[in-house]
């Protein structure tokens, strides 16, 4: 059995699973401030429902919380130095990370890996003295293609812990290699200002966790929808942000037919929130997740949200049906103070909540501004309401046709999508979905156990792990993005090897993971560069991405696979 | 909120003329990694654009293909151009107040016909830009300035009868490079005189002698003819450890002369230093475009003290610039005594060299002289390849503001030539009045539309 948990803004979920049966289910109030609670409440009823089955036992627990939102939405974060070595390029000024205590140091790498300028070390002396008087004790130290070389990286890093006691440094190139030195630096000092507070809130669960006599392993969801072992988790606990949209896109997936391109829409109280999954696939954002309105290099599932939901604000201005961005209340027929389209949809019956009689009233008292009557201006709202959600919906699809290619392979094969099917979550769903569907001419799917979705992804979704290899057989060295591996290379010179290479260690890493032996790896992409210089090719630069990815759990008879 | 800069990047990192050539995928490789590390894309003054596929009728408006397009071209090319094309609507949609399409295959040296790869370029990227800009919104004087090594003989060739593109080039002396043209006397046809401008360069020059051509002639020029758009034709191979070249401009150089000549839209032309300088030139140059500070962008080993401009260099130079101010100043009279108006046509004859293909092409050219437009042109030409086998094109290429009557002149010219092909294996026709392009074949007698034609 499995147990999926998402602490989220507004409601905690948690379902505990058999196989792909919901066993139990809760949905209890998040009180933000203090998560812990509201986690307890969620989980404890499923733990007891756990112990009344009797000839099964818990295999895993997933969470997923608001934790690294609430952290840095209130400032609870470890303040924290950054030493940045940016080589020649971009003026380090023009982007402003928000680090009162930013120390620049000469010395470059570049593209390749060379050392261009060494390293002043009385520079670095200068700067610990300055760190030490400042009295922070956690600096993030990253430089310019330092997933190419961390030579300088560890150099300073080194000096600052043997000089600073109990200093803690994390390096740029631990925390990732993907290219943007802008984005790898607020990724770190985020890493390093949330991983304390992660700690003791996980170390706190897993406490409560043996307490009740709980063995099974603990997971963490992440934004890009895979699991993490705890242990793991608390390295990069930044990449657990946005795990909620991540959670209910998997139970989203795990709710509908298998391989189909769907839009999962969550239709709130204020927005509705949109998710794409490419034929079978969730659509990962193209710019990595935007935090704190900074980009990181956390990996994300691409989300949109228009501005209308159930309880947004109705009102005409000159004549014209207005939906305002914001609500001023509950729906009138629930007592609230002014008509939403959720009244419209009792007035047309297409919901039962609520007094139908103060609907019809919230759309007359509407209807009266526009010259309609009651049930036809319930239509146009839901028209309205109907017409603004797809115009979202378009945009994303044009988003991602949009987004920049390289080559003309992908100029070539990027063509036009449109969903088969829409999969609504959200209490406003099942009246607004058929409706969205057949504007959309696709089919309009409410699944089962649809209100707590996310929880049902958290349960289901899988370990997953991606592994991008940069070789150069030039300098005859070799990098993962992934995880500040930095080798010497032996025994890869084409294409075929490299591929082989980084799948063979992507079996090892996914095996310490505790990925299942029978799980298919998957080359992502391969790419080689020959590098000619002089009309002679002296080297290769291959890049290859493999990984095990993000999916929900397949089930065979006898239990998880 | 103030306007952003548009950047298409396009590195075609699957597409070489062959594995080994300049032309190949690693070109703007380095260049990918200096600008995604740099995280340049994510300033809130610069927007990425994706490029389409431009369409065969696109090309028409500049060239004539022999035997057509499609033979001419691979997707790599349709979307190079179309980069440019997404830049151009973006600029005039006020989306962004200018435009840098670093975009591969280059364009400069392909001429209005085209009988293979001249110089690594198929179809001229500017050149189908501009006609793209001419027929979709009111733009009516252009200026052109090619600041690559190499003479970008195929954008004067194309615009070399055209009074409303001025075209500037500067580079490296032509007896001592590729293509060998782009002398001081190249200024323009007889309803186009002083519309062309050529500044050869000595060897060596230095950013300092490049800056004072810039200040001293080009941007007096530009101020003078006061265009609806500057195109800047940038190539980098004027660097000074370019392998191709022997110049000695640098990443400040280029930055700052972007800045002084403010393009709306500037297009990747040559440039192969792609280690030691593209990563460099390219950062400089988008930063530039954009308004933001580039002193912190400089080569690995650049040192200024090396790069002071020679005595003989500075004399050379203000004499070369002194001359052309000259011209442009007395176009008109220096015109009128350089082609005598005498008769309806001008006619002559030249040699085309194609060194990517070997390839060598006869061409004969008849300039009709109109008092009240700037005419049409007759082309007659001949391309001789290298497996032995020749191919010929007549082609009628008429300008957007032709008058009337040179309007039915050119139709009736081209039906005339459809019915009567003396030996011509193609007949084509740049109605650009009527924004319409045909052409006759063995292929058939056809309309160059407007679809999407990709090569699988
Ligand atoms: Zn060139
Ligand atoms: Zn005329």
């Amino acid at each position: 059995m499995l147990i999926g948990l998402d602490v989220g803004g507004t409601y905690t979920d948690a379902v505990l699973m058999d196989d792909r049966r919901v066993v139990k289910k809760m949905k209890v109030p998040t009180q933000n401030e203090n998560l812990l609670n509201s986690l307890l409440a969620a989980l404890d009823p499923l733990l007891d429902a756990v112990e009344e089955v009797q000839d099964d036992e818990l295999d895993r627990i997933v969470l997923s919380t608001t934790l690294i939102t609430n952290l840095i939405a209130t400032k609870q974060v470890d303040a924290t130095a950054l030493v940045i070595i940016p080589g020649p390029g971009l003026n380090p000024q023009l982007y402003d990370y928000r680090v009162p205590d930013t120390f620049l140091l000469s010395g470059a790498i570049d593209f390749r890996g060379r050392e261009i300028w060494g390293i002043d070390e009385q520079e670095i002396k200068a700067c610990a003295q300055k760190i030490q008087e400042s009295g922070i004790m956690r600096v993030a130290v990253v430089g310019k293609f330092s997933q190419r070389n961390n030579k300088h990286e560890k150099l300073v890093a080194s000096y600052l812990q043997e000089n600073i006691p109990g200093l803690t440094v994390a390096m740029g190139h631990q925390i990732t290699g993907r290219l943007n030195f802008p984005r790898r630096v607020y990724t770190t000092l985020l890493t390093l200002a949330t991983q304390h507070r992660f700690d003791t809130f996980y170390s706190e669960v897993r406490e409560l966790l043996e307490q009740r006599g709980i063995a099974a392993p603990l997971y963490i969801l992440k934004a890009d929808g895979g699991t993490l072992s705890f242990s793991s988790s608390v390295l990069k606990p930044v990449e657990t942000i946005f795990s909620g949209p991540a959670a209910s896109t998997l139970g989203a997936l795990a709710l509908t037919p298998k391989g189909k391109t769907s839009v999962v829409v969550d239709i709130g109280g204020t927005t509705t929130d949109l998710a794409l999954i490419l034929s079978g696939e969730p659509l990962l954002a193209s710019k990595g997740a935007c935090i704190d309105e900074m980009l990181t290099h956390v990996r994300a599932f691409a989300t949109s949200s228009a501005a209308v939901g159930g309880d947004s604000c109705l009102m005409v201005e000159d004549g014209i049906l207005q939906i305002m961005p914001y609500r001023e209340g509950p729906a009138y027929c629930m007592g609230g103070p002014s008509p939403t389209p959720t009244d419209a949809m009792r007035a047309l019956d297409l919901v039962e909540i609520g007094e139908e009689r103060q609907a019809v009233r919230a759309m007359e008292m509407l209807g009266k501004e526009l010259g309609m009557a009651p049930q036809q201006t319930a239509k146009l709202v839901l028209e309205k309401t109907v017409q603004r959600i797809v115009a979202e919906i378009e945009a994303m699809f044009i988003s991602w046709e949009q987004e920049p290619a390289y080559r003309i392979w992908e100029m070539e094969q990027r063509k036009k999508i449109r969903p088969q099917n829409l999969v609504g979550i959200g209490a406003a769903s099942p009246a607004l979905l058929p409706l969205l569907g057949e504007e959309m001419g696709c089919s309009a799917l409410i699944p089962a156990d649809a209100d707590v979705a996310n929880a049902i992804g958290a349960a289901l979704a899988k370990v997953n792990l991606r592994l991008t290899f940069h070789f150069d057989t030039d300098r005859k060295f070799y990098s993962i993005e992934e995880n500040g591996v930095q080798e010497k290379l032996k025994g890869v010179s084409s294409l075929a090897d490299a591929e082989s290479f980084s799948l063979t260690r992507l079996q090892e890493e996914g095996n310490k993971m505790g990925i299942p032996g029978q799980e298919e790896p998957e080359l992502v992409y391969s790419e080689l560069f020959n590098m000619v210089r002089g009309w002679r090719t002296e080297g290769r630069l291959i890049d290859v991405c493999v990984q095990f990815p993000t999916g929900i759990l397949e089930f065979q008879e006898g239990g998880v696979r | 909120m103030a306007q952003k800069t548009g950047v298409v990047f396009f590195p075609a990192f699957d597409w070489a003329i062959s594995p080994t050539h300049p032309e190949r995928e690693e070109r703007l490789l380095y260049t990918r990694d200096q600008l995604f590390e740099e995280g340049i894309m994510d300033l809130p003054q610069l927007i990425e654009y994706k490029p389409r596929i431009a369409t065969h009728k696109d090309i028409a408006r500049a060239h004539f293909c022999v035997p057509d397009i499609q033979t001419q071209i691979t997707n790599a090319h349709l979307i190079a151009v179309g980069g440019t094309l997404v830049l151009a609507d973006a600029l005039m949609d006020k989306q962004i107040a200018n435009g840098f399409a670093m975009v591969r295959p280059p364009g400069h040296h392909a001429m209005r016909v085209a009988h293979g790869n001249r110089g690594f370029c198929n179809i001229n990227n500017e050149a189908i830009m501009i006609e793209y800009l001419r027929q979709n919104y009111d733009i009516k004087k252009i200026a052109i300035v090619d600041t690559d090594v190499h003479h970008g003989d195929g954008t004067q060739d194309i615009f070399y009868h055209d009074p409303d593109v001025l075209f500037i080039s500067f580079h490296q002396d032509g007896r001592t490079l590729f293509p060998g043209t782009g002398f001081c006397d190249e200024l323009g046809g007889p309803n186009a005189f002083g519309m062309t401008l050529n500044v050869p360069m000595m060897p060596n020059t230095t950013d300092e002698g490049i800056h004072y051509i810039l200040d001293n002639l080009v941007l007096p020029i530009l101020d003078d003819f006061k265009p609806d758009l500057v195109v800047n034709s940038a190539g980098q191979d004027n660097h000074y450890s370019d392998p191709l070249a022997n110049m000695r401009f640098t990443a400040q150089g280029y930055a700052k002369l972007n800045e002084k000549l403010a393009p709306d839209l500037a297009v990747l032309e040559g440039g192969y230093a792609i280690e030691t300088a593209l990563p460099y030139l390219n950062t400089g140059i988008i930063l530039a475009m954009a308004g933001l500070d580039y002193s912190w962008v400089r080569e690995p080993d650049y040192r200024p003290e090396n790069f002071r401009e020679t005595q003989e260099h500075k004399d050379y130079i203000k004499g070369v610039v002194d001359y052309l101010w000259g011209v442009w100043n007395d176009r008109e009279q220096l015109g009128e005594q350089q082609y005598p108006r005498e008769g309806e046509f001008i006619e002559s004859t030249r040699q085309v060299y194609y060194d990517t293909d070997s390839i060598r092409e006869q061409q004969k050219e008849s300039v009709r002289l109109c008092d009240n437009c700037p005419g049409y042109q007759v082309i007659d030409s001949r391309g001789m390849y290298p497996d032995g086998q020749t191919k010929s094109i007549k082609a009628v290429a008429l300008h957007p503001r032709a008058c009337s009557t040179c309007q039915e002149e050119a139709r009736a010219l081209y039906e005339r030539m459809k019915i009567n092909l003396q030996g011509a294996d193609v007949i084509s026709f740049q109605d650009k009045p009527a924004d319409r392009y045909y052409q006759l074949s063995d292929r058939g007698d056809v309309e160059i539309s407007d679809e999407h034609l990709v090569t699988e």
